[in-house]
This record gives C-alpha cells, sequence and structure tokens, in this order.
C-alpha cells in the first residue's frame, strides 16, 4: 500500500496543536519577561519532549492502548491515593511530587487513564457501545470517573475534579445515552444555577424543567418525581454552597459582581477584564502590555495566560486563539466520527470535552463570565504536567485517525 | 439519535460557545476599549528594586570582620526623565552627558517606568541637591544602598575579596537573570566564593503612579510587594587578633602566612603582602585605583597563599621520610650516613655539615641535606609523586577562595614531557630531594601538610567559613568540607614529629624562637632562587602534645628560613596560644636565625 503521509499523520491536528503551543510560549515569554523568572525555556524543553512523544503515541496500535488501559487506570488511583500521604502541599492542596525541581502531578496522568479505561469499558458491548441506558451500566461507567474524582477532591483540588465530571455526560452521550435521560441528570444543575440567584430564579428554572419534560412526552410520575426533587435539591443548594471552601464561595460570589471583592477574590477578574479590554482590536503589542508587564496580574504566565493575549494581540489575537481551540474540538469530535475503533472514538469524544470545559472556564474567568477555578489553558499556560497530559491526548487522538480503519 | 445527529448536537454546542465568547470578547475588547485602556492607564505601576544588604562576615569569637554601611545611589526614570535636564543631571553626577543618555537608552519596554541606578556612593552634597531640585529634575531621585566597611586595623584583602558594581561582561555571562545593570556581585575571595548566600534575595515594592507618573501609593497595600530576603552572614574561623598581629609582622615584606587549626582547618589567619585597600572598592571604583594596583610591579592583587608556586626547600623534608619510610628505605631508627658532601654521576652536593650516621629524627632536627640527596634517589620519581600527592601537593586544596594553583608536582610522565622520553636521569631526585628544583607548593598546600602531620595523618582541607547564619530566621548552617585519613604507621609519624620539635627545643635549625612555654616544633625552608635572594619558608605546629595551630610562613627574597619565616611563625603561634600581648621574648629582627 502506497498511502500518503495526509492519510497516515493527522497533520492538520499535529500543526494546529504545533501552532498553539507556539502561542503559549510568546505569552509565557512575554508573561515573565519583566520578572526575569525561567519559565520560557522550561516550557519550550517540554514542548519539544511532548511533540516527540505525541508523534511517538499516534503510532501506537489502539489495541495496545485499550489492552493497558485498565492497569494504567489502576496504577494512577495508587498514584493518587499515594500523593495525598506523601505529597507535597502547594498553596493548600496536596497534589504533587516533587522530584528533581519539577513538581509531578498524578491527576493529571489519571485524566488520561480514566478517559481510556472509561472508554475501554464503554466499547466493549456486543458489535456496539454497552448500552448506558440500562442502569447498571451507567452507575459502572460513573463509577471509572468518580473513583478518581474523589481522591482528588481529597487533596483538594475542586477544580480538577470538575474537569473530571465535565466528560462523564458528552462521553456517555456519544455512546448514546437517550436525550430525555441526559436532560434529568442536568436539571439539577439549572435548579442550583436557579437557586443561586434567589427564590424567583428558582422557581423559574422548576417551571423551565417542568415543560421540558413535558415536551419529552415520557412517563409522568417520573416527571413529577424529578420536579419534586429538583424542588428539594434547590433549597439544600445553600447547605452545599456552605460547604465549599470560603475562598471558592467568595469566588463564584465575585464572578457575578467583582466589585463587591475589589481586591480580593474579584481583583484578579477586574484587572484581567481590564487587561484584555484594553487591548483593544490589534492589542498594544508584543511586550508592550501594561497590565501584564507591570504584574497587575499575578501568575500570569499559568492560569492567566489568556490575559497576555487579550492585551498584546487585541481582539484579533484573542479570536485566532479561541478558532485554533475551536479547530481542535472539532477535530477531536470529527475522529471519534471517522474511526470505526470504537475505543479510540470514546476517547476522543473524552479528550474533546476535557479541553472544551478547559477553554470555557479557563478563558471565561478571563473575561469575567466564569468562575476563577485554577485550571490551565491547554498547552498554553505554563505548567508542565499540563502541557505533557494534553500532548498525549492528543497523540492518542491522532492515532484514532491513523487507525480509523481498524475496529 | 445516531451517530451522525449526536456530532452535529456537539458541534452546535461547541459553535454557540464559542460564538458566546465572540460577543464578549468584542463587547470588552471593542465596545469597552475606551473606558477599559482608561482604567489601565490609571494602573500604572512602578517596581522599586530593593536591594538587601549583603551579609556580614565575623571571625570566631563573634568579632565583626566585614561590615556594612550606608551610601546613597542616584536613580533616574527614565520614562519621567526631561532631556533637557540632561547636562544639568551629568555634570552633578559627574558622568558625560552622552555616557548618560546611552545609559538610559538601553531601559527599554516597560522598565523604563521603573527607576534605574545610575551611580553608586554618591556624595551626601549631590543626594541634597537631587532632594532640594525634585521638582525641577524630574525623574532623578536617589535610593539608600548598604556598601561594604572594613571595621579593624587590619585589611584581609585577599581573604574577603571586593563587592562591586556588577560588569557588562558580568552581566552577560550570568547564568540566568537575577543580576541588573547597577547591581553589586561578590568579586575575589570570600564575596565571591559564598556570593549566593551574602546577596540575600532582592525583593521588589510596587507604586500606582498616574499616566504622568505621580506615585499614588502603595499598590493593593503593599499586598502585592515581595520582600526582600537579607543576605546570610558568614562566621569564620579567622582570629581577629591573630589576623591583626600577622599583617603587623608581616610588614612591608613580600609574602605569605597561614595558620589553620589542624584539628579542624579552620583558617586562623590569612595575609598575602602586598596588599591593597579594599575600601577603595566598596562604592564606586576608580578605574586608575585598579589599573595601578594591576600594573604595580610587587603584584599586590597576587594571592600568595593560594597562588604561588615556589619550591618548598627543606620543609619538603619530612615529606620525603615519610615516603622513605612508608616504602621501607627506612624505619624510624635506621641509619644513613651523611658526611658533609654527595656525589652523583660527575657532580658534587654540598652540605651544611658532616653529621656521621644519623637517624631520620636527626635528619630532620639539623637540616641534613647528604640525607635527602639520597632518598630522593632511593624513593623514586614514582614514589616520589605518590606521597607528594597523599600529603595534598600537585592538587588543589579546595581552600573556599578562588583562583588557587595546584602547584607543580613532577612525575614521570612531566619530565617526560619536558625533557623528552630517557632524556632525562634520576640526577634530578636527588636536588627533589631537598625540596628544591621543579617542585612548585603554594603555602596553603604547605599548612595543611604540617597540620597532617601534626595529626598524625589528619588532612583537613582548610577552610575560612564554619557556619552560614540566616538573617531571616536566624538559624546557623554548618559548612562541611572534607577530611581525610593518610593512613601510615603511628611510629613514622612520631619520628617526624619528634624531629620538627628538635628543630626548635634541640640543636636544629630554629633554636632561636624556642619557648620556655609551648613546645613550639616546626621546620625551616630557604628556596633557592635564581633571580634574587632566597625565599624564607618555616611550617610548624604547636604545642607538641596537643597541636593546636599549624602554621606556614613563606617571605619573599627573605634568605635562610630561620631568620624570617621562624621567627615571625613562632610570634603568631605564641600569640595563638598565649592570648593577645602575648609574643616571642624580643623583636623579631633580634632573633633572626641564619640557618637554612
Amino acid at each position: 500500500m502506497n498511502k500518503s503521509i495526509f492519510e497516515r499523520i493527522d497533520l492538520l491536528l499535529l500543526i494546529i496543536t504545533i501552532a498553539v503551543i507556539i502561542c503559549g510560549l510568546l505569552a509565557i515569554f512575554s508573561a515573565t519577561y519583566t520578572s526575569g523568572a525561567d519559565y520560557f525555556s522550561k516550557q519550550l524543553y517540554f514542548s519539544v519532549i511532548g511533540i516527540i512523544l505525541m508523534i511517538g503515541i499516534s503510532f501506537v496500535p489502539p489495541r495496545i492502548i485499550a489492552r493497558s488501559s485498565y492497569i494504567i487506570y489502576l496504577l494512577s488511583i495508587v498514584l493518587l491515593v499515594v500523593v495525598l500521604i506523601i505529597g507535597k502541599k502547594i498553596s493548600g492542596s496536596r497534589s504533587w511530587f516533587s522530584m528533581g525541581g519539577f513538581g509531578i502531578q498524578p491527576s493529571e496522568f489519571a485524566k488520561i487513564a480514566t478517559i481510556l479505561a472509561l472508554a475501554n469499558f464503554l466499547s466493549q458491548g456486543e458489535d456496539a457501545f454497552r448500552n448506558v441506558n440500562r442502569f447498571p451500566e451507567f452507575l459502572k461507567a460513573c463509577a471509572i470517573v468518580l473513583i478518581p474524582v474523589l481522591l482528588i477532591m481529597k487533596q483538594p483540588d475542586m477544580g480538577t475534579s470538575l474537569v473530571f465530571l465535565s466528560m462523564i455526560l458528552p462521553v456517555l452521550f456519544w455512546v448514546g445515552l437517550s436525550p430525555y435521560v441526559l436532560f434529568i441528570i442536568i436539571t439539577p444543575v439549572i435548579a442550583v444555577l436557579g437557586a443561586f440567584f434567589g427564590i424567583n430564579y428558582l422557581i423559574g428554572a422548576i417551571v423551565l424543567i417542568g415543560l421540558i419534560m413535558l415536551m419529552f412526552k415520557k412517563n409522568a410520575f417520573v416527571a413529577a418525581v424529578v420536579i419534586v426533587l429538583n424542588i428539594a435539591i434547590g433549597y439544600s443548594f445553600d447547605t452545599l454552597y456552605h460547604k465549599l471552601q470560603p475562598y471558592q464561595q467568595k469566588r463564584i460570589t465575585a464572578v457575578f459582581d467583582p466589585s463587591t471583592d475589589p481586591l480580593g477574590s474579584g481583583y484578579n477578574v477586574i484587572q484581567s477584564k481590564v487587561a484584555i479590554g484594553s487591548g483593544g482590536l490589534l492589542g498594544k503589542g508584543f511586550l508592550q502590555g501594561t497590565q501584564t508587564q507591570l504584574k497587575f496580574i499575578p501568575e500570569q504566565w499559568t492560569d492567566f495566560i489568556f490575559c497576555m493575549i487579550g492585551e498584546e494581540f487585541g481582539f484579533a489575537g484573542s479570536i485566532l486563539i479561541l478558532t485554533l481551540y475551536m479547530i481542535i474540538i472539532f477535530k477531536l469530535v470529527n475522529n471519534a466520527y471517522m474511526t470505526k475503533n470504537r475505543f479510540l472514538s470514546v476517547a476522543c469524544i473524552g479528550f474533546a470535552s476535557i479541553v472544551l470545559f478547559h477553554l470555557v472556564i479557563n478563558v471565561g474567568m478571563t473575561i469575567g463570565i466564569m468562575p476563577v477555578i485554577g485550571i490551565p489553558l491547554p498547552m498554553m499556560s505554563y505548567g508542565l504536567s499540563s502541557l505533557l497530559s494534553f500532548l498525549v491526548m492528543m497523540g492518542i487522538a491522532m492515532s484514532a485517525y491513523r487507525y480509523r480503519n481498524q475496529y | 439519535m445516531d451517530i451522525e445527529k449526536r456530532k452535529f448536537f456537539i458541534y452546535t454546542v461547541c459553535s454557540v460557545i464559542f460564538a458566546l465568547f465572540v460577543v464578549r470578547l468584542a463587547y470588552l475588547q471593542l465596545f469597552n476599549k475606551e473606558e477599559l485602556a482608561k482604567e489601565s492607564d490609571k494602573n500604572a505601576v512602578k517596581t522599586i528594586t530593593v536591594t538587601p544588604p549583603r551579609g556580614l562576615m565575623y571571625d570566631r569569637n563573634g568579632n565583626v570582620l566585614v561590615d556594612n554601611k550606608p551610601s546613597y545611589t542616584v536613580t533616574i526614570t527614565p520614562s519621567q526623565f526631561d532631556k533637557n535636564n540632561l547636562d544639568e543631571v551629568a555634570g552633578i553626577l559627574e558622568i558625560p552627558p552622552e555616557e548618560l543618555l546611552e545609559n538610559l537608552k538601553s531601559f527599554k519596554g516597560t522598565n523604563r517606568f521603573n527607576p534605574a541606578k545610575i551611580k553608586r556612593d554618591v556624595d551626601f552634597k549631590v543626594i541634597s541637591f537631587i532632594a532640594e531640585n525634585r521638582d525641577r529634575l524630574l525623574g532623578v531621585d536617589y535610593q539608600t544602598d548598604a556598601i561594604r566597611y572594613y571595621p579593624n586595623n587590619f585589611r584581609g584583602s585577599h581573604t574577603f575579596g571586593y563587592a562591586s558594581e556588577i560588569s557588562e561582561k558580568g552581566l552577560s555571562k550570568q547564568i540566568g537573570d537575577y543580576y541588573k545593570q547597577g547591581d553589586v556581585v561578590g568579586s575575589n575571595g570570600l564575596e565571591s566564593t559564598y556570593e549566593p548566600y551574602l546577596r540575600g534575595v532582592k525583593g521588589y515594592d510596587f507604586i500606582t503612579v498616574d499616566v504622568k507618573g505621580r506615585e499614588l501609593g502603595s499598590l493593593n497595600d503593599g499586598k502585592n510587594d515581595i520582600p526582600p530576603v537579607n543576605g546570610s552572614d558568614l562566621i569564620l574561623g579567622m582570629d581577629r587578633d591573630l589576623q591583626e598581629y600577622a599583617e603587623k609582622l608581616m610588614g612591608n615584606s613580600r609574602g605569605a602566612i597561614i595558620a589553620v587549626d589542624p584539628r579542624t582547618g579552620e583558617i586562623l589567619c590569612f595575609v598575602s603582602k602586598p596588599d591593597f585597600d579594599l575600601s577603595s572598592f566598596a562604592g564606586k571604583t576608580d578605574p586608575k585605583v585598579f589599573s595601578a594596583l594591576l600594573n604595580d610591579p610587587e603584584k599586590p592583587l597576587f594571592n600568595r597563599v593560594v597562588q604561588t608556586k615556589y619550591p618548598p626547600g627543606s620543609t619538603w623534608k619530612m615529606l620525603m621520610s615519610m615516603a622513605a619510610m612508608g616504602e621501607g628505605i627506612l624505619t624510624p631508627t635506621s641509619t644513613v650516613a651523611c658526611n658533609g658532601s654527595f656525589t652523583y654521576g660527575n657532580r658534587s652536593f654540598a652540605d651544611h655539615g658532616a653529621y656521621g650516621n644519623i637517624n631520620v629524627t636527626r635528619a630532620i632536627e639539623v637540616s641534613a641535606n647528604v640525607f635527602y640527596y639520597k632518598m630522593g634517589l632511593a624513593v623514586g620519581i614514582d614514589n616520589y609523586n605518590k606521597y607528594g600527592k597523599l600529603f595534598g601537593f600537585g592538587q588543589k586544596t579546595g581552600i573556599d577562595i578562588p583562583n588557587e594553583t595546584s602547584g607543580l608536582l613532577p612525575s614521570q610522565q612531566y619530565f617526560d614531557k619536558r625533557y623528552g622520553e630517557n632524556k632525562w636521569t634520576q640526577g634530578l631526585l636527588v636536588s627533589l630531594g631537598i625540596g628544591q628544583g621543579e617542585l612548585g607548593v603554594s603555602p596553603v598546600q604547605m599548612v595543611a601538610y604540617t597540620a597532617a602531620l601534626a595529626m598524625n595523618g589528619l588532612y583537613c582541607q582548610p577552610h575560612f567559613v564554619t557556619k552560614i547564619r540566616s538573617n531571616s530566621n536566624g538559624l546557623e548552617e554548618e559548612v562541611k568540607f572534607e577530611q581525610r585519613r593518610i593512613d601510615m604507621p603511628q611510629s613514622y609519624y612520631d619520628a617526624v614529629k619528634k624531629g620538627m620539635f628538635l628543630v626548635v627545643n634541640g640543636n636544629g635549625t630554629a633554636g632561636n624562637i624556642k619557648s620556655s612555654e609551648f613546645t613550639l616544633c616546626g621546620k625551616t625552608g630557604t628556596a633557592q632562587n635564581s633571580s634574587g635572594k632566597n625565599h624564607s619558608w618555616f611550617v610548624g605546629f604547636a604545642p607538641f602534645d596537643d597541636p593546636k595551630i599549624a602554621i606556614c610562613v613563606m617571605g619573599e627574597n627573605e634568605g635562610w628560613g630561620s631568620s624570617f619565616g621562624a621567627p615571625v611563625a613562632g610570634a603568631l603561634m605564641m600569640r595563638y596560644l598565649g592570648g593577645p600581648g602575648k609574643t616571642i621574648d624580643g623583636d623579631i629582627k633580634s632573633v633572626a636565625g641564619g640557618q637554612d
């Protein structure tokens, strides 16, 4: 067979990934330009390693990955337990191993492991995906995700736990969860959101839920139970809310009105909005951002890296970055769609939902429409574990393309 | 719902999210730009670098050796500076206007908002002028910095080294980018070796300023400020009184003194003369002063304790004794005939006298040359090299100041390379046996060797610093240096040490420094010098039974070992053991002897 390189390597995904990494490196360079911290060269070094790793992984046949997925999953669970015992405590959470000057975050590793284990589990139906509309199968699938989530919440690292949870619904939806069940699952989110704004909004949310339930024209008893449950959830939200860490509560309230806490949790949001807004259409120019260069935004090379782009490259630069991410996400979904390998298909959807979730939360928080939850911008924020883990995901997604005709 | 529809559904969800973000970004960056840009301008922040004072140095008894004193540094914030004032400011700072302009231009990008250090150690008159004309001379300001101050009556130039403004070369060659223009960095001596500890870590204060550069106050109530970490103090093994006395004894002679505690290797005093005044390097260094030092024929910048490579003369005889006994050529009691001269081939080698059949102890006592001519030949070049290495020669001792030499310890390969294979004879070993010829040692190697003999084989790496004390938590961290054991029978050490005892207390070459109070031991040496008067050496230790000090004195062109080295070393050992005020009877010149 004389296949062209375009058929063997997912060039589009490769090129866009490298483009994102380069943008990230430029942003890190600029963000650390005046402080002089040497994050740029570390990130550069690991980018090169990561890209080689990604290309290497794209050549691994899916069967090998699928077969080892449970072992990898178990190993990652063990690591998550171990990090709770001997991990290094950094800003309040025990989620790091310190190895020769580099911090290693086992939760990043667990992210991939969990997706692979879930994909392996779901792809093992007879001639099709497992039927997750059956309650036991649904429960097992959820358990695979919830075990690491519980361990990560124990660290405690709320942001990463949410990342894990974010993949459940898209993946289950992909393998055939009925829209009706899907909707029932997300009703509590609607109820909680309503409850957050007050009693009137809660009533509105419950009414909305009721109307949509009616539209599905399914069992009226089930509909009634769902509505009653959601009223209960909405009311008990208050208790749940108080179980959050105080700084997380503050961050959530400050999202909707940052001015309530301009120097505390709202500070970053105000400053990052100012930074991005003052960039205008074309930005202030590379290394010329006053907000970012003058360190208004602390540690902007990690979670607030998008500010750099917004301030120094303006609206044009921001849209370019968002577009690159959208291409990646669409490409991942498309790889999931075109591959005949069910295991990789599920895995790609898992990756796509994780990238999307990171993007929405991270960019959302810098432009003031999402709470400040510390999760990185994929492949752009400084962070070696995160960078490598995303590149491994991209490598596996590339293998879905390469082996698209293998069952 | 088939897979096609599901894909389409996901695409739709993503597209909606994308659209929402685009709308939000457009709202912020295109429609709200003016307002947010104004907000951002209001926000300019000035970063003030806070340089912590360098750590101090203390002697073994807690006396300050190297201190700090305040000085003024003039700064200019380039973004605020009015070019019309260029000539005036250059004038009061005594800098050529072009140079000042060039300097200011180098601060690009957002660094132009921050004050740049322009001139250190500025006179108080200039500072008051700047303070009075602050409104007119926009952007010109000053900071108070700490510069080095030396509170004692001695110099310690080569020990302490100096801390001065980093050079352009130093800036471009640094690893990382901690140092900025105008920063101070340790060069030479302990200031250089312990730079990362002494300097601390710079801090930053953030001050909000409006677009015009007017200060509005501390940013975020100072919560974003990064406090500096003060430099750590060095605690030295040095004895202030002994150091002062040693420099005084050295007077205008050229040479070196180093004394250590043989039990640990801690350096008690360290003198290299001629030396220079460190305070001339503390603030701004006058280039004329520096080039004068550099071109001085007496080489004051040269550290004679660690950089000289002179033959050790007769002070080498203990090493030959150990080598000969170690190789079974001698026993502690066997004798060798010394009849006043020695002939090898057709050349005759002289001695100070004829001593008859003498053992190794007596040979050291009287510094018998014939004895060691014979030992040189008997030991051979390979063992010569082996025992030299064993006692630390031909290699760096690892003393904690830079630029140490390895010296020269000849080997078979060395002579083969120098003269060609088979083109040299064993005759070279005759002179090498008495520590003359192609052999180069430094005083620091000599003192470590002497201390190892005194301690029956415990070889300690000589070092200044014993502890580093953090100024942020007061914790003291011990600094570890190497120790090793030179494993040879005790009877060998006893024979050699007995000889060193008799050099001073018997009928030896340094009887001139005999003391009734302390049992001083040692060995004189006179290094032949083809281009002038001989160099005078003395190595010694005391007291005999329980050594507390080991010393090496080297005087360039001072002649006999007993005429300069011995009296100086004797006086210092007495001073250290007996405390301040104590010394040998009479002055150094009056006890000068005339023996090798």
